[in-house]
Order: C-alpha cells, then structure tokens, then sequence
C-alpha cells in the first residue's frame, strides 16, 4: 500500500454559518508538487489552513472529514505538532520586523530544541537561506531587521523560516503572488530543489497556470468549495475535461 | 509675506475651520508658556538664594523670624519622587502586562467588555479614593509585610530601615503603581490588538505554542510596551493626594522602602498652604514643579522618539 505525505478527504468546512469546503478529497504522494488551482474565493487557503490547523484559530470554524500526514490524522495531536512538521508559507511575506534576519529563520528551531548549539544552529540558518535562494543576498548582513529587504527576499526569508524546522511537508499559499518576476522564478527554483534534494513533499497554492505546469507534478482544480478536476498536472492542464477548468486556464474566470 | 505664512485653503470652509482652531491651538500653547514661564519666575528667588543646591541638598528649614536664615533642598523629595515612580513602574508592569494579554488572549470576546469596563472604572476613580484606601487599607498591610520582609531579607539595602509605621515609600510606590496600571494596560492593549494577523499567523506557522505566540508578539509590542510604562513613571511623578496620604512625609534619602518619605508633589501640597509664611519656601516648591516638568518633558520626548524611530523601523513589513 502506498503511503501519502498528505491525504484529504472528503473534507467539509464551515466558516460561520457559510460552507466553505464542501468535500475535498485529494492525495498527495510524498516528493512531489501537488498545486491548487481555481478561482479566488473558492476555497484553495481554507483548505491548507485546515491541514496545518490554522483554522483552530477562528473560533467560528467548523471542520468534518479527514486530513492524514504520513497515515497521522492531523487532528488526533496538538495543533503545533502538526504546524512543527507541516511549514507553511503566506501570500503576504510575513518575516517579523522586530529581530534579525538571522532570528527570524532561528526563532523556529530554537522554539522546538532541534539545536544542539550555536554552531549547529548557524549551520541550519545557513542551509534554510541557501534553500531559499536569500543566502548571498543577506549574508553580510544577517544581524540586520528585514524591513530593509525588498518585498522578494522577505518572501523568500518567509520560506526560509518555514525550511528552518526542516518540515515533511511545506504549504505555500500563492507565494508569488505580489512578488516581482524575478523573484518569482527564484521562489520556483527552490520550491523544485526542495522537493528533489530534501524529499519535502508541497502543495503550492497558485493562480497561475503557467507557474503550475513549470513545477507541480499534480493539479487539482477547485471550483467553489469542490474539487473539480484532478491528476497529473500535464493531463489537467493540457487536456481538461472540465468546461470550469478549461476556461480557468484560458483566464476566464 | 504673511501670506507665505499661512497655509493655502481650498475653500471658505477651510478657512473658516482654521481661523476657528487656530486659536484653540494658540491658547493651548499660552498657557504651557505661561505654565513655564511662572514656574521659571517663581523659582529664581530660591535659586539666587541657593543656587543649584536646591536641587542636591536635602534639608527643609524655614525660619519664622529670618528669612536668610531659610534654607531649602528638594533632595529627598526628587529621590523620592523618582524611587516611587520607579517602585510603581515595577509594580505597574506585571499587572498591566498581564492586564492587557489576559483581555487579549484568554478571555471570550464577551468577557472583554467586561474586563474592559473594570479598567476604565480604575482609571476614572478619583485618586482622593485611592488615597483613603490606601490609608485606610494598604498602609497597615504593607507594614505587617515590610515587617516581614525586613526581619526576613534586612540584609538588602531595599528592607534595610525597620518600618515603624505602614506609611512609607514603598506603600506611596506600590499605590501608585496600582494608579498608573490602567493607563500602562491601555497602552499595552492597544499595541496588542494592533498587531496585524500576517504576523500573528507567522509565529503559529513556525509550530509556536500559544504561550510561545504570546511571547513572541509581546516581544514585537516592546516599544509599546515601554511607552506605557513611560506615561506610568510620569503619572506616578505627578500624583499628589493619594500619594501624600501614604508616603508619611517626611525627608528621608534611604535606599530602604520601608521608611517615609516625600515626594515633589506630595511636598508641594503637604507645604503650600503655609509656604506663603515665608520669605523662600514658595520660591523653593515652585522650583521643584520645575523639576517635575522637565522630568515629565524628558520622559515624554524620549517615549515619542523611541516610539518614532521604532515605527521607522517596524514600518511596513
Ligand atoms: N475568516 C473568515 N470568516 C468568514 N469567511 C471567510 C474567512 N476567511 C475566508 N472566508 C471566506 O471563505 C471563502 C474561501 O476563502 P479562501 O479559502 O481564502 O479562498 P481562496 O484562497 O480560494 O481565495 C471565501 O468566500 C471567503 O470569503
Ligand atoms: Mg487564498
């Protein structure tokens, strides 16, 4: 039997009184790049934010179905467990403002003790900003706060901290969204050598189709809280058989 | 050239809102000059008389028959004035901390308006009421435990004196910090509920418990958190009655809490009334309100330019 990195199942979210997710059910083989697809509003954040148990945070949200990591119900441990294996990164880059570049990748593996000292810890900032593509942009200046970084490396230190906890699994919701191109193609690039030299299984969440096609290995395509059509990334992406999803591609919606 | 002065107006009711305000501002600003320049005029006899002793000397002798034999320092008051604004900054900030995150984080939303409305309700409390309270109550509480802590811990300098009555510097400090824990909550709170939820997020990605979340956005908030202890230290400095009911009055430098004390403000209401007596003494209490308005100007633009240069730092990430 194969065992997935992420499985979802017929997952049902309810925010309020409103049904967000409405049975989302899809798998994620480890080592790949599975991307989320659709139009906005439909649902794509809300269902990365239940596998990684943001939502525990709205205390308005309701959640039903199953989300597994490696065979783990995600909702059978402590929410920062999950978060602690499970990285993710946001739309907005969110590095914090107040401590160093170099803190804001160490604070994570400080937090959960998985240093043994200073050296092994500056080891492990120096690989997570390597990862993330930072590391010869900031490495003269690593004791500095990032609000000087233009709006791509802060992104790219958002990715860095989540690489710092050296996680299985890594969610990225729209991360190039309101980034430069330039920028853009490095988040890429390192997504695509996380995944081959690190084994990290991502599910990127993204609204472009060109970005999906270049790096995911499987599509799903979501439509107003329901997964319309998934697979192999090039069997959904060249060959839709969906209306929804075809037009989706073609910018239509 | 006026012209150049003023600003330009797009229209009559631009006008009419500045040529309305202006003068409010304009009074605003007469009346602080006023304030100086009355504290200033006021002290120049005592500062001719003792020069910039008044400040470092601590003895308080009027004379009833010759007024050069009057000698005046405000040494005490000012150490007493700056030890209980710090004892009350200590005691502020634990509870207005733990004020602001308990409303913050732990309560239900419901629960908040609740909790809210009790703050509000201790910072209207007129301080005459805390003064009678902590006469009444505070006073013979703190000296069953100043008498503990000096027979237990006399060995430090802060226990060192035995306390023969509840009204000390301590007492005055930890009433005052009770006062100022309002103020420093509201501040603190505010901060808090500001913090934007990208970075509320960040630390709950990065698999942060919630006490760890917490700790991680108080320590975002520092600047802020530092500015309401500020405006702590500097209503503790200001406040009179409440203060001068507990604080025993009288003039002791003594790094012991445990004794009586004054403060500039305790002393200028405990001594006006009868300062008119003498040649000097009213010329001595107006320069320590001097005193005071420079420290509470000091405190001030040293919290609006940490503030300041913070926000340029934080701005935008
Ligand atoms: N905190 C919230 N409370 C109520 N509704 C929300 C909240 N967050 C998102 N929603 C709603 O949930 C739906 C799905 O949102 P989201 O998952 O962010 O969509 P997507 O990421 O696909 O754009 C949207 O219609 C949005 O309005
Ligand atoms: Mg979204």
């Amino acid at each position: 039997m194969v065992e997935y990195a992420v499985e979802v199942n017929d997952l049902h979210v309810w925010l309020g009184e409103r049904h967000i997710l409405q049975g989302v059910t899809f798998r994620c083989p480890e080592r790949t790049v599975t991307a989320i697809m659709g139009p906005s509003g439909t649902g794509k954040s809300t269902v990365l934010r239940a596998i990684n148990r943001l939502l525990d945070l709205n205390p308005e949200a309701k959640v039903r179905g199953r989300v597994k990591i490696f065979g783990v119900d995600v909702y059978s441990v402590e929410p920062y467990v999950v978060r602690r294996h499970v990285g993710m990164v946001f739309q907005e880059p969110n590095p914090f403002p107040h401590i160093s570049i170099y803190d804001n990748v160490a604070l994570g593996p400080k937090l959960h003790g998985i240093v043994r000292s200073k050296k092994e810890l500056d080891e492990l900032v120096k690989w997570a900003l390597e990862k993330a593509m930072l590391w010869d942009e900031v490495k003269n200046r690593l004791y500095d706060l990032p609000t000087k970084l233009s709006g791509g490396q802060k992104q790219r230190l958002s990715l860095a901290r989540a690489l710092a906890l050296k996680p299985r699994i890594l969610l990225l919701d729209e991360p190039t969204a309101n980034i430069d191109p330039v920028n853009a193609m490095k988040i890429e690039e390192a997504i695509k050598s996380i995944v081959r030299e690190e084994g990290i299984t991502v599910i990127l969440v993204t609204h472009m189709p060109a970005q999906a096609v270049r790096i995911s290995d499987f599509l799903v395509f979501m439509y107003k809280g329901k997964v319309v059509e998934q697979g192999p990334t090039r069997d959904v992406a060249l060959h839709p058989r969906s209306e929804l999803t075809e037009r989706f591609m073609r910018g239509e919606l | 050239m006026l012209r150049r002065l003023l600003p330009e107006f797009r229209s009559n009711d631009d006008r009419r809102f500045f040529l309305l305000h202006s003068p409010t501002t304009l009074i605003v600003l007469l009346i602080l000059l006023s304030i100086i320049t009355v504290l200033m005029l006021y002290s120049v006899p005592v500062l001719r008389k003792e020069g910039l002793g008044v400040f470092i000397k601590n003895i308080w002798r009027p004379s009833d028959y010759d007024p050069e034999a009057e000698v005046y320092g405000l040494a005490a008051a000012i150490y007493g004035s700056v030890y209980t604004g710090l004892i009350a900054v200590i005691v502020a900030a634990p509870l207005a901390l733990a004020s602001a995150i308990v409303v913050e984080e732990l309560i239900p939303r419901r629960a908040k308006g609740l909790v809210s409305t009790l703050m509000d309700l201790m910072a209207a409390t007129p301080t005459i009421i805390y003064g009678i309270w902590g006469m009444a109550y505070l006073a013979p509480l703190m000296h069953r435990v100043l008498l503990l802590l000096h027979h237990h811990l006399s060995w430090l300098p802060f226990f060192s004196e035995p306390p023969t009555t509840g009204y000390t510097i301590g007492t005055a400090g930890i009433l005052l910090g009770i006062m100022a824990t309002p103020y420093a909550a509201a501040v603190i709170r505010e901060a808090y509920s500001m913090i934007p939820t990208h970075l509320r997020e960040a630390a709950y990605a990065i698999g942060a418990t919630r006490f760890e979340v917490v700790r991680i956005l108080v320590s975002l908030i520092k600047p802020s958190i530092l500015a309401g202890l500020a405006l702590a230290f500097a209503r503790a400095i200001g406040e009179t009655v409440a203060v001068s009911l507990v604080i025993g009055n009288s003039f002791n430098i003594s790094p012991s809490i445990t004794v009586p004390g004054y403060t500039v403000s305790s002393l200028i209401a405990s001594q006006f009334a009868n300062a008119g007596l003498y040649m000097y003494m009213e010329s001595a209490l107006f320069a320590g309100g001097l005193v005071l308005f420079i420290v509470g100007l000091v405190v001030n633009a040293l919290t609006i330019w940490y503030m300041k240069r913070w926000e340029e730092a934080i701005k935008r990430v």
